[in-house]
């Protein structure tokens, strides 16, 4: 196995995790928050929205802006 | 004392730790509109403060839902039209042209000045969350960051790009190199935005 599948299975790890919180959280009756509930929660202070919006914005920037 | 209650909050922090490490990686741009961020968030922090030492870090309550049914509506339908419009039109120019770093710059600014303060549609508060499922989430997050984060340091420099160690942005350059690809990353992009600005 290259370095390179390595580090892709790495990534595909990562979003198989958030899949399946999300899913936990959605269709059965396990005590995870849903990510649009913990960004919620994460929004709730001014500090913490800005802080979303930003990490949004920033996004943008990277891939798009110079 | 309470005019520096903003820099307690980790997020000033972690913005000033992005302006500074954007810089010096070759994108100034992104670094200044971080530091412009942090320090206008202190600074708002810090005066709250100082008016209502109580209510530095209380959430704003959220603006009342006044639009009725049908002009509602009407507004998602405009605003929809202008997102499509919006990623077509930025889809078109080149990645880091002027003109799209513009349009760039211009919708983000505006949508965290109107998130700034409060969500723009009132919702209920969902009380606390499962500690152990929040845990789970964090634990897959950071997980994320720091993977992309060693990919990024294993290659030849910051700004070369390594085929063992590709980061997100190296494995979406084929896709962002196309208009349509661009076009769609935009689409998702806003509508992500609007999203967030709703929450």
């Amino acid at each position: 196995m290259t370095w390179h599948a390595v580090t892709i299975a790495g990534y595909l790890l990562v979003v198989a995790g958030i899949v399946v919180l999300q899913l936990l959280a959605t269709k059965t009756r396990v005590p995870v928050p849903s990510f649009g509930e913990l960004l919620s929660r994460a929004m709730r202070s001014r500090t913490g929205r800005v802080g979303v919006l930003v990490a949004w914005a920033w996004i943008g920037l990277h891939f798009f802006a110079r | 004392m309470a005019a520096l209650a903003g820099f307690r909050a980790p997020v000033v922090w972690i913005l000033l730790a992005i302006a500074f490490f954007t810089s010096i990686s070759g994108k100034p741009v992104d670094g200044v509109l971080m530091l412009i961020v942090a320090v206008g968030l202190a600074w708002d922090a810090g005066r709250r403060a100082l008016r209502h030492p109580e209510a530095a870090e209380a959430p704003a309550p959220p603006r009342a839902d006044r639009l009725p049914g049908r002009r509602r509506r009407f507004v998602v339908i405009a605003l929809l039209a202008g997102a499509v419009v919006y990623a077509g039109v930025v889809g078109s120019f080149s990645r880091y042209s002027w003109p799209a770093t513009a349009a760039i710059i211009g919708l983000s600014t505006g949508v965290v000045l109107i998130g700034w303060h409060r969500p723009v549609r009132a919702r209920p508060d969902g009380g606390r969350l499962p500690v152990a499922g929040t845990l789970a989430w964090i634990v897959v997050l950071v997980a994320g960051c720091l993977w992309e984060l060693s990919s990024l340091y294993l290659q030849p420099s910051l700004t070369t790009d390594s085929y063992p160690h590709p980061t997100i942005s190296t494995l979406t350059d084929p896709l962002l190199a196309t208009s349509p690809g661009r076009m769609l990353v935009l689409l998702a992009w806003v509508a992500f935005g609007w999203y967030l600005v709703e929450r």
